[in-house]
């Protein structure tokens, strides 16, 4: 007979695992079932659509059912259970409860397992024919997700990570003497808890929409390859069109979040950090817009067929690398927020090894009925300048992906190759000019006509936006002005991609609704470029230290300064006081005021006030987190970089913190918060009368001169004495300026003497460490993202009414 | 030659570039020996924080300086000295990745990269902690 716990409650975990269990074996059998409905003749094929449908509608339900009772335990604060007591605690707030979900690699692969199932949904009831070819690989990807889940550990070979393993059955558990105690959730306390630079609301709203873009580029995936496996070599691009568009907006939308998140919260100091976990999600992202614009030059023309399917497979696997880097651990040295290894490397690697495999498969057995015609496109038709966007996109794509995989690099070739030095800059310094093409192609592009037009016509459509753009990117290099070409370049290019596609909008279309997906999109493109060029190339870093020494090239960042409680420092147009810290919870607000001169009545006056914050947090480490006031053509970001946290100097009873050793030789000079002192000369005959000394004492004196800031000059005398073996100390003290100088110590080979000196705390005043940085336009940027969004969506709808009126 | 061809071959000739320049703009991970043999390059060391020495953190005096013994991974001890503030929780880090090159007897770093423990991981396996970047370099 075991252990009989007490307050446990294990129904739950028991319901979790035949769930989890049930939902692996129901995606097999549904994809078994689909996969027979495809290849049988047409009578067995209806009974197999009956199993792949219930098989489907029991996955469906284990999904739903294991994320909602893994809900409940987090929302329960059932700490038995391993993943809650490590993502979440009884004192997160509610708010966050969700985040606690997906904070985990098993929550993530869950939430993403969820949106497959959505997904499948609209398939089984709209896809008509394509339900069971579509279904079928929608299903393969659910047998490995649903096996990340699993749990089973084969000797070495671990299969999944089970969200709903027993805390006293995890491997960091398992082994201490509490667990075993029948009481041992009581002596547990609280879980982990949420890592508080995830209590955000970002991570609320932001993971589960990356993965619901993750999710939806599966689908056009799965079209592609049901349209190879059913020989409907033709038929798939238009019903895929949707979904892909679809796919587009929610996954851009997703990783702009998080780069709103970075922005706002996290201090990065920008709203892109080219991040290995970023890139590993806008890559998918570009390679599926370039997809997409092959999938209507194929619509249109016939042609770049197999490219299509090619782009479509490359993003679904760059989708499954991209998780491969963030879950392996293979990051581990280069990304600021990669998952922990779970052990689970070898599967991952599995999955996306299957999956590279079986696209080249089937695009081998296929190649010919996919292949181009041979007939050559017209250098004036649109469709070849969309393919020439396509094949930048897919440079930009791979530039990313392999500066990105030097660790798997490393790894693969067993190199030691670190990251670019400046790896930002390094990034930057390849997309600029990729980005400036792009937007050039945008602007130009669909004054084209398909297959051929007259060179003198588009010129002339052409010629209007062209000429706005460029008087006004010369009005803007000569009033305010960017420091690079390629930065002038991209402002123009895009400024001319966001014209004349609002040109072409106007002029062309008419503003005809249904039809301005296109060109609402690529001006959200082109303002999302736009914003971001500014706001990155005229960031201004407004706290620059000038007061400091300068400490030579070396040390090129002065970009943080010290600013004391009262005190008031220009930045930029304002200036700005540290007024005060106050604590709210586990919150130590910083509040800083910003003021303008006030040049008719003189004095200051005051604009707005910011409250960056550090966050407290004794199990997981403090976290700083800025403040930014948004204005409509800026914002100022406000971050405490550097605080000092509590009183952790004690203070004896007459207020002198600390003392603090300075070794010195006759001549030196040390500077002290509130002067200097210089050691003068050694008093080797102390007067022993006047010091009240016994006549056998051998005393020496320093005779150290202290210059406080107004320039006056104290002269003092601390006293080294040994009586016997005894060893005695005279302090000297400066009342005035709160200083007191033991002489403590001599290095009689160096010639040295140490002294130790103490302050009174009331010395020294509070203070943060501060920078502050200005962002202007970057509401272009957010603007463009919405823009963005609204036209992709217009196109989405677009395509569908195009498809109903096919059908 | 069609057109498409052409395209390619560009696109094989960018793609090239890329990984040249990935290559010779890569960082390299080296021990401060191989640091100080070549003073004018800049390298990524890994090493630890030696905890027994005192941090050189004077932001009265300058508040973008920060320095810190490390321990590379063969065992040598440099003093390093950061461009910037002290990180939040400094203390804690595990390992550490710092960026830079060395100037005399110091290494002078751009960037410092720590490594949080996860502070219930009771195996202390090499990969239960999280990257946190200590530096924000201006873009």
């Amino acid at each position: 007979m075991g252990i009989q716990y007490l307050n446990e409650h294990l129904m739950f975990g028991k319901i979790g695992n035949a769930f989890v269990v049930l939902s692996f074996t129901a995606s097999i059998v549904a994809m078994l079932s689909y996969a027979f409905q495809v290849y049988r003749n047409e009578e067995e094929s209806l009974s197999w659509n009956k199993l792949a449908r219930f098989s489907f509608f029991i996955h469906a339900c284990s999904v739903f059912g294991i994320i909602s009772l893994l809900f409940y335990l987090i929302q329960s604060h059932y700490f038995e259970y391993y993943y809650v007591w490590q993502h979440s605690s009884t004192t997160l707030p509610e708010k966050y409860m969700w985040a606690c979900l997906w904070e985990g690699q098993e929550g993530s692969f869950l939430i993403w397992t969820v949106w497959h199932v959505v997904l499948s949904i609209l398939l089984v009831w709209k896809g008509k024919k394509w339900e069971a070819p579509t279904m079928m690989f929608i299903m393969m990807i659910q047998v490995f997700l649903a096996s990340m889940l699993l749990g089973l550990q084969f000797g070495d070979i671990k299969i999944g990570s089970n969200p709903f393993i027993l805390l006293r059955n995890h491997p960091d558990f398992a082994n201490l003497p509490f667990i075993h105690l029948p009481d041992y959730l009581a002596k547990l306390k609280d879980g982990r808890g949420l890592n508080p630079l995830l209590q955000n609301y970002w991570m609320v709203i932001h993971p589960p929409t990356l993965f619901l873009g993750f999710a939806a580029t599966a689908i056009p995936f799965a079209f592609a390859m049901g349209g190879l496996v059913t020989r409907q070599y033709r038929e798939w691009v238009k019903p895929a069109l949707p979904w892909t568009f679809f796919g587009i907006a929610i996954l851009g939308i997703g990783i702009l979040m998080g780069g709103a998140w970075a922005y706002e919260a996290l201090s990065f100091g920008g709203f892109w950090a080219w991040d290995p976990v970023e890139n590993a999600s806008l890559v998918p992202w570009i390679t599926l817009v370039g997809g997409a614009h092959v999938m209507l030059i194929y619509k249109k023309n016939g042609t770049s067929l197999f490219t299509a399917v090619m782009l479509l497979a490359v993003t679904f696997i760059l989708v499954l690398y991209s998780t491969f880097l963030t879950r392996s651990g293979i990051l581990g040295e280069t990304s600021v927020h990669a998952f922990t290894n779970l052990g689970m490397t070898g599967q991952l690697l599995l999955y996306m090894l299957f999956f590279i495999v079986l696209t080249i498969v089937l695009l081998i057995v296929h190649r010919k009925a996919i292949s181009n015609p041979t007939e050559d496109e017209a250098l004036s038709s649109r469709e070849f300048w969309m393919f020439m966007g396509m094949l930048v996109l897919l440079i930009s794509a791979i530039q990313i992906t392999f500066t990105t995989s030097i660790p798997v690099i490393n790894k693969v070739f067993g190199l030691k190759m670190a990251p670019p030095v400046d790896a930002i800059d390094f990034y930057n310094s390849w997309q600029t000019p990729l980005a400036a093409i792009i937007a050039l192609l945008i602007a130009v592009s669909q004054f084209f006509k398909w297959k051929q037009s007259d060179w003198k016509s588009v010129a002339k459509k052409l010629a209007l936006s062209f000429i706005i753009a460029l008087v006004v990117t010369i009005v803007f290099q000569i009033s305010v002005g960017f420091a690079r070409v390629q930065h002038i370049i991209l402002f123009m290019t895009s400024l001319w991609a966001i014209l004349a596609n609002l040109d072409y909008l106007i002029r062309v279309l008419k503003g005809k609704f249904n039809f301005s997906g296109g060109s609402v999109a690529h001006i959200g493109i082109g303002l999302i470029l736009l914003g971001a060029l500014v706001s990155n190339a005229k960031k201004e870093i407004i706290s620059e230290n000038r007061l400091n020494v300068d400490l030579g090239k070396d040390f090129p960042n002065k970009e943080n300064i010290l600013l004391y409680q009262g005190d008031t420092l220009a930045m930029g147009e304002y200036y700005v006081t540290y007024k005060g810290k106050e604590k709210e919870g586990i919150h130590q607000y910083y509040e800083v005021e910003y003021l303008k001169a006030n040049h008719n009545a003189g004095g200051f006056t005051k604009e707005f006030s910011l409250k960056p914050f550090i966050q407290l947090n004794e199990r997981m480490g403090n976290v700083s987190e800025p403040a930014t006031r948004h204005f409509l053509h800026k914002d100022i970001y406000t971050h405490v970089t550097y605080a000092e946290m509590d009183n952790k100097n004690q203070v004896d009873e007459k207020g002198y913190k600390e003392p603090k050793k300075h070794l010195l030789a006759v001549g030196d000079t040390i500077v002290v918060s509130n002067s200097l002192f210089v050691l003068l000369e050694i008093d080797k005959a102390v007067d022993k009368k006047a010091n009240a000394l016994n006549e056998n004492d051998i005393a020496l004196g320093l005779k150290l001169k202290v210059t406080d800031i107004n320039k006056k000059d104290y002269f003092i005398e601390p006293l080294f004495i040994i009586r016997g073996n005894e060893k005695i100390t005279v302090p000297a003290e400066i009342e005035k300026l709160g200083l007191k100088f033991d002489f403590t110590s001599i290095d009689t080979q160096a010639n040295k003497f140490e002294v130790s000196l103490s302050e009174k705390k009331s010395n020294s005043r509070d203070f943060i460490i501060m920078k502050a940085l200005i962002f202007p336009g970057i509401n272009i940027l957010w603007i463009g993202c919405v823009l963005m969004f609204v036209g992709t969506w217009i196109a989405i709808r677009k395509q569908i009414s195009d498809l109903k009126r096919e059908a | 030659m069609k057109k498409i061809h052409i395209a390619l071959i560009v696109l094989i000739a960018i793609l090239l570039g890329v990984i040249i320049s990935t290559v010779s703009e890569s960082g390299t991970y080296v021990s401060f020996k191989t640091a100080t043999e070549k003073p004018d390059r800049t390298y990524h060391i890994i090493g630890k924080v030696n905890l027994q020495k005192e941090f050189i953190y004077n932001p009265e005096k300058d508040a973008n300086v920060f320095g810190f013994f490390m321990t590379d991974t063969i065992g040598t001890e440099k003093r390093v000295l950061y461009n910037g503030t002290k990180p939040q929780d400094f203390e804690l880090a595990e390992r550490i990745v710092v960026v830079g090159k060395m100037k005399g007897d110091d290494f002078i770093a751009s960037q410092v990269l720590m490594k949080c423990p996860s502070k219930y991981n009771k195996t202390g396996e090499e990969e239960g902690g999280e990257w946190s970047n200590g530096s924000q370099r201006p873009q």
